[in-house]
Parts: structure tokens; C-alpha cells; sequence
């Protein structure tokens, strides 16, 4: 008998597990358990759904035409659309939480006072900015970059504060003893120490802000996957529909495995020291 | 290298606790020539490491004074390198980012301060490590990490906190010789604390004890085990008459003042 390589026996478990969820999804959309049938679209027909989003395809019913992607955008780029906003939002967060955070911590007496307005901010729903939002900056993307930052700056302040507040005493007492000035503690002790605890409030807020997102777009949010999800859903596409929840959900993962990449790049000793 | 005498007078710490105010510390009165090396022993929560810390400057005595060379200690400074009782080194760099440090922080040259490194990694035999990060050593590793830290830092008094009490009695008893192989060829003054008699007494030219708080010192001796000569091996010196006898003094002066109801 041939040896088994070791990555295809623990690939194995997974490949089976995928198996069996789709064949089950199929069986369902093959019978008649769930009427009407376009309710329950078979994993080929969502992946058909996400090719013709993907491309130039004729608009069909007889109609001699040909249409770009869904909604006159390619499905990759109502993705990026989204992925922008979060990017720019997140940006915008990161430059007020970081040093926001980081007063507090060091000036007890700015955090004692502040620190009650973040909790405040950090226990509103995202979304129930968006009204006030779109009145202050209107329907565009001005508003929902706004609701991002919004969501996104709490838990990058709390973390960058307790980040700073959990340095360790002798860590600072010893590059005092080295002969650091008060200023040189700051970007030889502090800053880096607080580095991994500003990277996981970043996770945290990544997360946060793409549930925010896709119910954003829900209100004028063409181009924009979560806009997409919910028009294709009201238009009963469903397989279209099911097709970006399917895209939602990933991307959310691949967006968590960057950060937690970074987060080894930038702070290998995280949980070791 | 300037007189550098440490001169502590009437030094006294009390804090507030729940119940009241704690003496923990003194009044203490002591003086250490440049190039000794004091042990300081005393049973756990006597207020050795406040004194210490009061010494580092990393706090203010409730009274009496601190002085080096004559100027007061009121902060920590370049020449009272600490070493802690925990490695305290940076996770964020490695072994040889941690020892050239104290240089860098004083804008030292890169080839310069590399040297230093080089030379106080070699020294404590961490030169083959010097490119991993600190939580990838052994605890007995990261010690001599610190001290080669500090001493690349070029103190002229080194602070040191029971550096070797979480070790095993191999690694110990291997960086206790170390230890007076630097103070030999570097001359620094040491105060040394420690929890072992043993290490006390085996280490110092100097024997300090100390009383359960509010701490005292109660014993005062001169020591010769570290100056002796380097071929005579620790296992017979420790098998002398004259160190059983000063380990004897010094285990009695420790449990002497020990207070009959424990607090």
C-alpha cells in the first residue's frame, strides 16, 4: 500500500465534512421539502448565480442583451466597495483611538473623565447612527464611512487603553535605570508594549465594522455586498443572494486570518512573555 | 571613575494599607565603599526590596536620605544599573537588541554599541543566542540576559534583586560563580539580595541581615569567600569551618528577630 501524506490524511476530515454539508444542501433543494422551489437553490445554481455576477452575461428572457455583472458591477467589485469603506473607516478610527487611547492611559485623571463617554459610545448599536447620518452627511458613502468610524473607535480605544495600562511597572523602571528619558519610555517601552492589545482591539473592531457594513448598505448601498445581498433577495435571486452571504462570511474569515498574521508578524510575543 | 559611596541615613518608608499605616523600612543607616559586594539577607517581607527600590530611585523614603557620590537619589539613573528579581527583559526585541539598549537610549553608535553587546553577551555566554527573543531562553538564560543588559550599561553600582531565586541549584550555583568572576574583573559595587544564607555568605564581602519589618540591619560582617582565591573550588570553601560558622551567625541573626506571633 502507498503511504498517505500527512496533509492529504488531515485535509481528509475537512473534505468529508465539506461533503456532506453540500450533499445535504442538495438534497433539500432537489425535494419538495421547501416550496416554492427557487426558495432553496442548489449549491450549483449559487455558483452559477456567483459566475454570472462575475462576468458579461446576456440578460436573458429572450432579450437580446448583454449586462455587466449584477446591478452594472462585477460581484468581486461590490466586494471591494465594501472593503473600501471598512478600510477607510477603520483608517480614520485607528488615528483617533490609537492617541485617544493612549492620553487616556497615561493621564489617569483625562481617562477617569473621558473614559466614561467611550463606554457610552461603545454600548450604542452601530446602526442606530444611521438616521442622524445620513441627515449630517446625506445618503452617500460620507455617512456610512462615519457609521464605520463610529463603530470601529470604541473597542480601539479600550483596548489601546488597557493596553497601557497593563505595561509592566519594572518593564519601565528598567529603561529608567538604562538611562531613558521620560520621553524615550514612551517610544521604547510603552508604544511596543501596547502593540499587540491595539492590534486585537483592531480584530475586534474589523469585525465589528463588517456586520455594520453589509446592514448599512441595506439603505442605498449599490455598489456594496451587503446592497447586493438584500436587492437580490427582495428581487427573489436567490441564488444570488445566498451566493454573497456565502462571499459575507468568507471574506469576514479571510479579513480575521490577516489580522491574526499581522498580529504574528507584529507581536510574536503575544501569549509568551 | 568618580568616589561613588553609597550613603544611606536615618532611612525610613512607611505606606498606607488597610488598618492604618505599615513601617515597613528603618530606620536604616549604611554605608557601601566602592567595590564591595553587599549580600543582604532577612526573611521574606522584611523590606529588603524597598530598600532596594528606594536605592534604584524608583520611589521616595518617608524620611531620612539616599546619597551616591553626595548628589541625593531622587530618581533612577544610569549609574545604578537594577537587576530584577524577574528578567524584566523587552519581548519586543532580542537578546542582543535587549543588551545594547541602555547605549542606544544614550545615542551611542550602532558598530559601537554592537561591540558592547558583543563583548557583555560573550561574557555571560549568551553570544550563540543573541538573535532569538527573550521568551525563547530558559529562565537561568534570561538572568544573564539582564545582567549583561545592565552591565553593558556600564553602571558603577549594581543593584541586585534575588536575581538567582527562581532558578534550580545548578544554574544557581553556576551564575554565582559567574557573578564574582564579573566583580572581580569589573570591580562594580554590588549589593546582592537574597533569601539563601548560603548565597549570602558565599557571595559577599560583605554580610548584611536584616529584620522582619520594619527592617533593621542586625548584622554586619565582612565576608572573604568571594575574594578568596579562584582555584580553590566553592564546594570547599563552603566546607570551611569559617563559613559554617558565618552561616551559622547569620541563619541566627535571620531567625533570632523572627517575631513569635507571625503577622
Amino acid at each position: 500500500m502507498t503511504p498517505v501524506l500527512p496533509s492529504v490524511r488531515r485535509a481528509l476530515p475537512h473534505v468529508v465534512t465539506l461533503a456532506v454539508v453540500l450533499t445535504a444542501w442538495s438534497l433539500v433543494s432537489a425535494s419538495d421539502v421547501v416550496k416554492p422551489a427557487y426558495l432553496t437553490p442548489s449549491p450549483l445554481e449559487v455558483w452559477e448565480a456567483f459566475v454570472r455576477a462575475n462576468t458579461y452575461h446576456p440578460i436573458g428572457g429572450g432579450v437580446d442583451r448583454v449586462v455587466r455583472g449584477e446591478e452594472n458591477y462585477f460581484l468581486w467589485e461590490h466586494l471591494v466597495v465594501s472593503l473600501r469603506r471598512i478600510g477607510l473607516g477603520l483608517a480614520i478610527a485607528l488615528v483617533v483611538a490609537v492617541p485617544l487611547g493612549l492620553t487616556m492611559g497615561l493621564f489617569r485623571g483625562f481617562g477617569r473623565v473621558v473614559g466614561p463617554y467611550v463606554d457610552f459610545l461603545r454600548s450604542i448599536p452601530p446602526l442606530a447612527y444611521i438616521g442622524f447620518l445620513i441627515a449630517w452627511f446625506g445618503f452617500y458613502d460620507t455617512s456610512k464611512v462615519w457609521l464605520l468610524v463610529l463603530a470601529a473607535f470604541p473597542p480601539i480605544t479600550l483596548a489601546t487603553l488597557n493596553g497601557v495600562r497593563g505595561v509592566k511597572e519594572d518593564h519601565l523602571n528598567a529603561a529608567l535605570s538604562l538611562g531613558a528619558t521620560k520621553r524615550q519610555t514612551l517610544t521604547h517601552v510603552l508604544a511596543p508594549a501596547t502593540v499587540p492589545d491595539i492590534l486585537s482591539g483592531l480584530r475586534v473592531a474589523v469585525g465589528f465594522a463588517w456586520t455594520t457594513v453589509v446592514a448599512a448598505e441595506l439603505a442605498n448601498g449599490l455598489p456594496g455586498i451587503g446592497g447586493l445581498a438584500y436587492l437580490s433577495g427582495t428581487q427573489n435571486k436567490i441564488a444570488l443572494s445566498v451566493a454573497c452571504i456565502l462571499v459575507i462570511g468568507l471574506t469576514a474569515i479571510a479579513l480575521d486570518t490577516v489580522l491574526r498574521i499581522l498580529e504574528k508578524q507584529l507581536a510574536p510575543w503575544r501569549g509568551k512573555a | 571613575m568618580s568616589d561613588r559611596t553609597v550613603v544611606v541615613a536615618g532611612l525610613e518608608q512607611c505606606f498606607r494599607a488597610r488598618g492604618g499605616e505599615v513601617h515597613a523600612l528603618g530606620p536604616i543607616d549604611l554605608t557601601i565603599e566602592p567595590g564591595e559586594l553587599v549580600t543582604l539577607a532577612g526573611p521574606s517581607g522584611c523590606g529588603k526590596t524597598t530598600l532596594l527600590r528606594l536605592l534604584a530611585g524608583f520611589g521616595l523614603p518617608s524620611g531620612g536620605s539616599i546619597t551616591v557620590g553626595g548628589e541625593p537619589v531622587r530618581a533612577p539613573g544610569v549609574e545604578r544599573g537594577v537587576v530584577f528579581q524577574q528578567p524584566t527583559l523587552y519581548p519586543w526585541l532580542d537578546v542582543r537588541g535587549n543588551v545594547e539598549l541602555g547605549p542606544r537610549l544614550r545615542g551611542s553608535a550602532k558598530v559601537e554599541r554592537r561591540r558592547t553587546a558583543e563583548r557583555f553577551l560573550e561574557l555571560v555566554g549568551l553570544q550563540d543566542v543573541a538573535g532569538l527573543r527573550p521568551y525563547e531562553l530558559s529562565g537561568g538564560m534570561q538572568q544573564r540576559a539582564q545582567i549583561a543588559r545592565v552591565l553593558a550599561n556600564d553602571p558603577d553600582i549594581v543593584l541586585m534583586d534575588e536575581p538567582f531565586g527562581a532558578l534550580d541549584a545548578l544554574t544557581r550555583e553556576r551564575l554565582q560563580n559567574e557573578l564574582l568572576t564579573i566583580w572581580r574583573e569589573t570591580g562594580k559595587t554590588i549589593l546582592f539580595i537574597t533569601h539563601s544564607v548560603d548565597e549570602a555568605v558565599f557571595l559577599g564581602s560583605r554580610v548584611l541581615v536584616m529584620s522582619p519589618r520594619p527592617g533593621r540591619i542586625v548584622l554586619d560582617e565582612p565576608a572573604r569567600f568571594s575574594t578568596a582565591s579562584h582555584e580553590v573550588p566553592p564546594e570547599e570553601l563552603r566546607a570551611l569551618p569559617e563559613f559554617t560558622e558565618l552561616a551559622a551567625r547569620v541563619r541566627s541573626a535571620i531567625q533570632h528577630v523572627e517575631p513569635v506571633v507571625a503577622g
